[in-house]
């Protein structure tokens, strides 16, 4: 019953009522599928046939699938690759090395101000912000 | 005398007997019931039992289960409907 071709739909998953077609049978109780649902292996108790087979070869690329499932009339948004997720993986590790902190110069080179004047400042720049 | 943070009723009170033969008051918070399915009544899995208060600020994700009818219907519930749908 369950052969290349022949249109199914998920009972149960977060795919459940999504048509989808047999691509390959894997043995007595599983098969992969592929449509609506993600490809993917499923057991045969989770899938409800349909009367329809189509013409489908074993392992179709998902331009066959699109096509086939035209012919059901249901128009099929594209599948994002997953070449995305690889190049992410391929990025140099050089670019992850710190770079030399120069603070401590810095702080030296910087004046040391008085306590009183720090004061005022801090004082000027909340009222500043108050005003705001 | 109770204390004055346990007068409130959105607690559950418990008596307990302690070992030396006293009953003591316990002040627990209180939990709502299990989400039950529309159709057979069991209780659904995959749902923390939230009181009203939590369950509003919780995202949706903490309040169903990733499947059509998800926390309405158990997953043998669900598969009866979509097969009669199917048959009729």
């Amino acid at each position: 019953m369950f052969e290349i071709g022949r249109v199914c739909v998920k009972l149960a998953g977060r795919d459940a009522g999504m048509k989808c077609i047999v691509i390959d049978v894997v043995d007595h109780s599983f098969v992969v599928v592929d449509g609506q649902t993600r490809r993917r292996k499923c057991n045969i108790k989770h899938l409800e046939p349909l009367s329809q087979v189509l013409q489908i070869s074993k392992n179709a690329p998902a331009a066959e699938v699109v096509r086939a499932m035209k012919e059901l009339g249901i128009e099929m948004p594209e599948k994002k690759s997953k070449a995305r997720k690889e190049s992410k993986k391929e990025r140099p590790k050089s670019s992850r090395t710190k770079k030399a902190k120069p603070v401590k110069e810095a702080k030296l080179a910087k004046e040391k101000k008085p306590k009183a004047e720090k004061a005022e400042e801090t004082s000027k720049a909340n009222l500043a912000g108050s005003e705001k | 005398m109770v204390e004055g943070k346990h007068k409130s009723r959105s607690l559950r009170r418990l008596h307990k007997k302690t070992p030396g033969g006293k009953t003591k008051m316990y002040f627990h918070a209180r939990r709502s019931a299990a989400h039950k399915c529309a159709v057979c009544g069991e209780a659904l899995k995959g749902i923390p039992r939230m009181m009203r208060a939590e369950a509003k600020n919780a995202p949706k994700s903490k309040k169903k289960v990733e499947r059509p009818f998800g926390g309405f219907l158990c997953p043998s519930c669900l598969k009866a409907k979509l097969k009669k749908e199917l048959r009729a």
